[in-house]
């Protein structure tokens, strides 16, 4: 490769090649061209990207970080930044950079533009604080919590307003003085935050986690109805999830053939599919050797879920919604995760600080699942109720 | 549907409660219904213009508020936000209309007032905008009204009183961006850039998007001369903010300064593009028209400039006026001072050029005048003081009263000297080194690889020591060009890593390279004649690499009494970077540090190629000088070389005054009467260089 490549096709190739999985090759092929026509901008961000996604995650916001001290203005180069530090568990300057979230071309639009200031952390007694939920049902799940703790600091009147799936779930909750669906009329309030702003705004540390658990409660009269419903299942009860949200951006990478999951069948354990959404018909027609109950017609809600977590053993899920519930309802859960995880799942560490009751199961290369799905049936093997 | 149900003051009021919540479909919508039933419904319009406004739809907003200004019933809050959109807009004599109308339905809305303070700021309307934002901090004081009265003392010039309306603002919230980018533009206008940079990296911190910062933190790197960083952020902002008239500007300012003036060209003629009713950029086109040589176009540009509202009026008169002294028409310079300083009395551009001038005689009251600018309890510019200072210097010495014109040069000097960073014994370390590096053998056996064009002439020396003058003799000639002061041999001179150690190990290749990097850059501005003069005064140091590129080149050494040429450095405010002159003493220190230089070029460089004039030498005797000058150089006689004074060119530099005058005597030993002024500079010529 002497011949110097243009610009715009280096970038299409190492964008390929990342697409395919191929980190290293894409890091070897920017570094060459880097190494021959000297470095830039954008070719620093692919070069971070490819470099993060062989794990390097460190040296990936080194890089990031020089982008945004060369270019302040690189809001997504600050939002790459964030999930970087995050991912490492640098809160303090990760929350930071993590506000630029809404300031991204892809996301400028879709940005919520309250007509009121934004509260500061700073203690507000005597004066009404909305709380908005933001992006995914996980996010939320996660981040509820921190509602408690604003209405502490903040001394203020709470306002929740949450997606109206969540709802239920949210009254069982401590700390909001008043729960709207999300999209109707708040009644009036000084000042406002967005749910994934409150870390930023409280300055949420490591050691602050994970705060009081479980903070959700399942409703007692659908779990009484899902006990029922499960009883005939010998123990240990094992709820299944394979898939997200097709929509999200990391989808390919944390969703699962449910081929995949046939190892387990041997365990001894009786499976049920909590899965919804497109892949949720899936467990109508299980591989063979993994046999399951197909619950995705009788879920009708969270409400749902909730209260199969509750009466089941263990979940073993992808990072996806059903996790983050049962970390909130401080039910066992193992979560398979990719080579290069969310941010909210840190490094090299089994647990998490968000969830002591979930488990993590890593990639130990990129794509592995295999090492994951063997760790998994040996862990499930020796599981003793 | 219940919503059907709803009367229309219900809707209104309840599209408002979703738009503050950030609700933007159900707002939208129940206004969308109101108006269905009621076109031009003024409370529906106002949400709508709003929303419209949120979304970065300024012209849609317009739109909706306007029509809402047509109601008969308006609330004077619609008008006070229909006027500030207005200002976004630039559209400023209705947004006054609107901001008065406003104020005159309800005196009591503070808002209003604050909007019709900004605007009238930038309408040039200053004391008026004084009282209306004063009116908002006596009702409700905020952050933004202190900011805005800031930024109103800032177009007055009363900086002082600017700092502390900034100071005010950032003790109510002190993560305040807008107020800490305009501290940073306040804190370089006050000669503290690095404060100034400090504040603006803060505000970029605050609010990346911020790009009024960026424009103030690159012109603190100008300050602290470090323009490879000032265009950087330019850039860096140009990169998320492509059509920011004011970076395209400053970008083209920057970029003439480092002798890259057809890009600079460019992006002026960008930024007109993007504004063209503004004066900045009508000024900025001319700076840059006149430095590509147009100076017709740049005339045209100045006084389109000073023909348009806003502030930079009078800066487009004084460039029109530093432009016609250029060209060589003072009576006309001079006028235009003159009505620039009867406008605008506190113009110190004006004063400055105005000093240089004339000749002052004792008593004269402009002295008076000058001095009043600098009165305690003025509050100037940094950067206006400084020139004061040094006009005043001149004035004085004119007059005869040398103490208190030493005073003045003293007290410029040091302001100058302050923001500064200058290691005269490192200068002389790298001089020592160029030296070692560039021995007689050296030059010699790498002149064989460099090109043997006859075409560059190069004239060097100190600065202020006759470069000038001999520039104007063979500029005069026909078979020359004067192209100024290049600074193309000190860029190339930057890409040679390690110089000047590795000068002897340079390939036959690069040695040729560089030859003929040199002479492409100077063939275009040849004018079609046989030589083209350099005149760059630095190039006194990299007289042994021209031997080497361009073995074929004459180096003229412009040679002036050591004392003589201190002092006229010491008493000039240097538009570019001059480093070592606004200390006596280093002055001193730094021309034995050149001398000894000069001394081991005058060693072992080829005599035909290195030629040394005595500025003394040409004064005494214009004519056997010059013939010796042209002789040496291979060209023939010509009279127009005695008669250089009456040659129509322009002359951007530091004495281009002095070149229009035929040869005056005055110069030689006039030092020596400030004798008692000069201690330390005396000194530290007569110390052996350390």
């Amino acid at each position: 490769m002497n011949a110097p490549m243009p610009a715009a096709r280096l970038d299409q190739a190492v964008v390929d090649l990342m697409g395919q999985g191929s980190f290293a090759q894409a890091e070897q092929m920017i570094r060459a061209h880097m190494s021959a026509h000297g470095a830039t901008i954008p070719l620093a961000k692919l070069l971070a990207r490819a470099v993060r996604g062989q794990g390097r995650i460190a040296e990936a916001a080194e890089l990031q970080g020089r982008v945004v001290e060369l270019m302040p203005g690189d809001l997504p180069g600050r939002f790459d930044l964030a999930e970087s530090l995050l991912l490492m568990g640098e809160f303090k300057r990760g929350w930071r950079e993590y506000h630029w979230r809404y300031d991204m071309p892809h996301t400028a639009r879709i940005a919520r533009k309250v007509q009121r200031p934004r509260w500061d952390g700073a203690p507000i007694p005597g004066k009404t604080l909305l709380i908005h939920d933001e992006q995914g049902f996980g996010d939320t799940l996660q981040f509820m919590r921190l509602v408690r703790d604003a209405k502490a600091r903040s001394g203020a009147r709470v306002v929740l307003e949450i997606h109206s799936a969540l709802l239920p779930l949210a009254r069982r909750m401590e700390g909001p003085d008043e729960i709207v669906e999300r999209g109707q009329l708040p009644p009036a309030f000084d000042v406002h935050c967005e749910m994934m702003s409150l870390p930023m705004v409280l300055g949420l540390k490591l050691t602050d986690l994970p705060g009081p658990v479980p903070y959700l409660r399942a409703d007692p009269a659908r779990v009484a109805r899902w006990r029922t419903r499960l009883a005939h299942l010998p123990r240990p009860i094992v709820a299944l999830v394979w898939a997200g949200t097709p929509t999200h951006t990391n989808d390919a990478n944390r969703s699962i053939p449910l081929e995949r999951f046939v190892p387990l069948g041997a365990a001894g354990a009786s499976f049920i599919a909590v899965q919804k959404g497109p892949r949720a018909a899936e467990a109508l027609t299980p591989p063979a050797g993994l046999r399951m109950e197909a619950l995705d017609s009788e879920i009708a809600d969270f409400e749902d879920t909730a209260a199969i977590l509750e009466v089941a053993d263990l979940l073993i899920s992808v990072d996806s919604s059903p996790i983050h519930l049962a970390g909130a309802l401080g039910r066992p859960g193992w979560v398979l995760l990719p080579f290069v995880p969310d941010w909210r799942w840190l490094l090299e560490r089994d647990d998490t600080p968000w969830y002591p009751s979930v488990r993590l199961f890593r990639q130990p290369k990129v794509g592995d699942w295999e090492s994951v799905f063997a760790a998994l049936a040996r862990e499930l093997h020796n599981l003793r109720y | 549907m219940q919503s059907n149900q709803l009367t229309i003051q219900e809707a209104l009021q309840r599209a408002s409660a979703h738009w503050q919540a950030g609700q933007a479909e159900p707002a939208e919508q129940l206004c969308q219904r109101v108006l269905a039933v009621w076109p031009g419904q003024p409370d529906a319009l106002h949400i709508l213009g709003l929303m419209a406004h949120a979304y970065g739809n300024l012209d849609l907003a317009v739109q909706h508020l306007r029509q809402a200004a047509l109601s008969p019933r308006v609330p004077a809050l619609y008008l006070s936000n229909l006027a500030e959109m207005l200002r976004q807009k630039g559209i400023l004599a209705e947004a006054e209309d609107m901001a008065r109308r406003a104020v005159a339905i309800d005196p009591s809305l503070v808002s209003a007032w604050n909007n019709l303070g900004i605007i009238l700021q930038e309408a040039g309307k200053l004391s008026e905008s004084v009282s209306c934002l004063e009116r908002v901090i006596a009702v409700r004081p905020s952050p933004e009204v202190h900011n805005n009265l800031g930024n109103t003392f800032i177009r007055m010039g009363e900086l002082e009183k600017a700092r502390a309306q900034f100071t005010s603002a950032l003790a109510l919230r002190p993560a305040y961006a807008e107020a800490l980018s305009n501290m940073a533009y306040l804190l370089n206008e006050l000669g503290e850039p690095e404060e100034a940079c400090a504040s603006a990296r803060e505000a970029i911190d605050l609010n990346p998007k911020l790009s009024d910062a960026y424009v103030n933190l690159a012109a603190a790197e100008i300050s602290r001369h470090r323009r490879i960083e000032a265009l950087h952020w330019l850039d860096s902002l140009l990169a998320f903010a492509p059509n920011h008239g004011g970076a395209h500007m400053a970008r083209a300012k920057i970029l003439m300064r480092i002798d890259r003036a057809e890009a600079g060209l460019e992006a002026a003629e960008r930024a007109l593009a993007l504004a063209p009713q503004s004066a900045e950029a009508h000024a900025t086109h001319g700076e840059l028209l006149q430095a590509m040589g147009r100076h017709d176009e740049s005339l045209a540009a100045f006084v389109r400039a000073a023909e348009l509202p806003g502030i930079s009026r009078d800066n487009a008169l004084a460039s029109r006026a530093a432009l016609l002294m250029e060209l060589g028409r003072k009576q006309e310079a001079i006028e235009g001072y003159e009505a620039l300083l009867a406008e605008s009395p506190r113009n110190v551009a004006a004063w400055s050029s105005r000093t240089e001038l004339k000749t002052f005689t004792p008593g004269d009251p402009e002295i008076a005048q000058m001095e009043q600018l600098l009165a305690p309890g003025r509050t100037i510019s940094y950067k206006d003081r400084m020139a004061l200072h040094f006009a005043l210097g001149k004035a004085l010495l004119d007059a005869g009263d040398a103490p208190r014109a030493f005073a003045h040069y003293g007290e410029g000097n040091r302001l100058k000297r302050s923001t500064l960073t200058f290691d005269v014994a490192a200068s002389g370390r790298w001089m020592d080194d160029i030296a070692a590096a560039m021995p007689a053998e050296v030059i010699a056996r790498q002149a064989a690889s460099g090109d043997p064009s006859a075409m560059p002439i190069f004239i060097v020396g100190m600065p202020r020591s006759g470069t000038t003058l001999l520039e104007q003799i063979l500029a005069s000639h026909p078979q020359v060009h004067g192209a100024g002061e290049l600074s193309t041999l000190e860029r190339l001179v930057s890409g040679i890593p390690g110089y000047p150690a590795t000068a002897g190990g340079l390939s036959p290749q690069d040695i040729a390279a560089l030859g003929q990097a040199y002479l492409t850059h100077v063939a275009q501005r040849a004018n079609g004649r046989a030589h083209v003069v350099d005149k760059m005064p630095a190039n006194f140091l990299h007289v042994g690499l021209i031997g080497m590129i361009l073995p074929g080149a004459r180096i003229i050494h412009s040679r002036r009494n050591a004392v003589d040429t201190c002092l006229s450095c010491y008493t000039k405010l240097f538009q570019g970077e001059q480093v070592f002159t606004y200390d006596l003493a280093e002055l001193g220190a730094f021309h034995r540090h050149y001398e000894r230089l000069m001394a081991h070029w005058r060693a072992v460089m080829p005599p035909e190629r290195f030629i040394e004039v005595d500025y003394e030498a040409v004064i005494a005797d214009q004519e056997g000088e010059t013939r010796r000058l042209l002789e040496a150089l291979g060209l023939p006689w010509d009279d127009r070389c005695l008669a250089f004074h009456e040659t129509q060119r322009p002359v951007r530099t530091a004495s281009l005054l002095q070149v229009r005058q035929p040869l005056y005597k005055t110069s030689a030993g006039r030092a020596a009467r400030y004798a008692a002024h000069l201690g330390p500079l005396l000194k530290a010529l007569e110390e052996p260089a350390a």
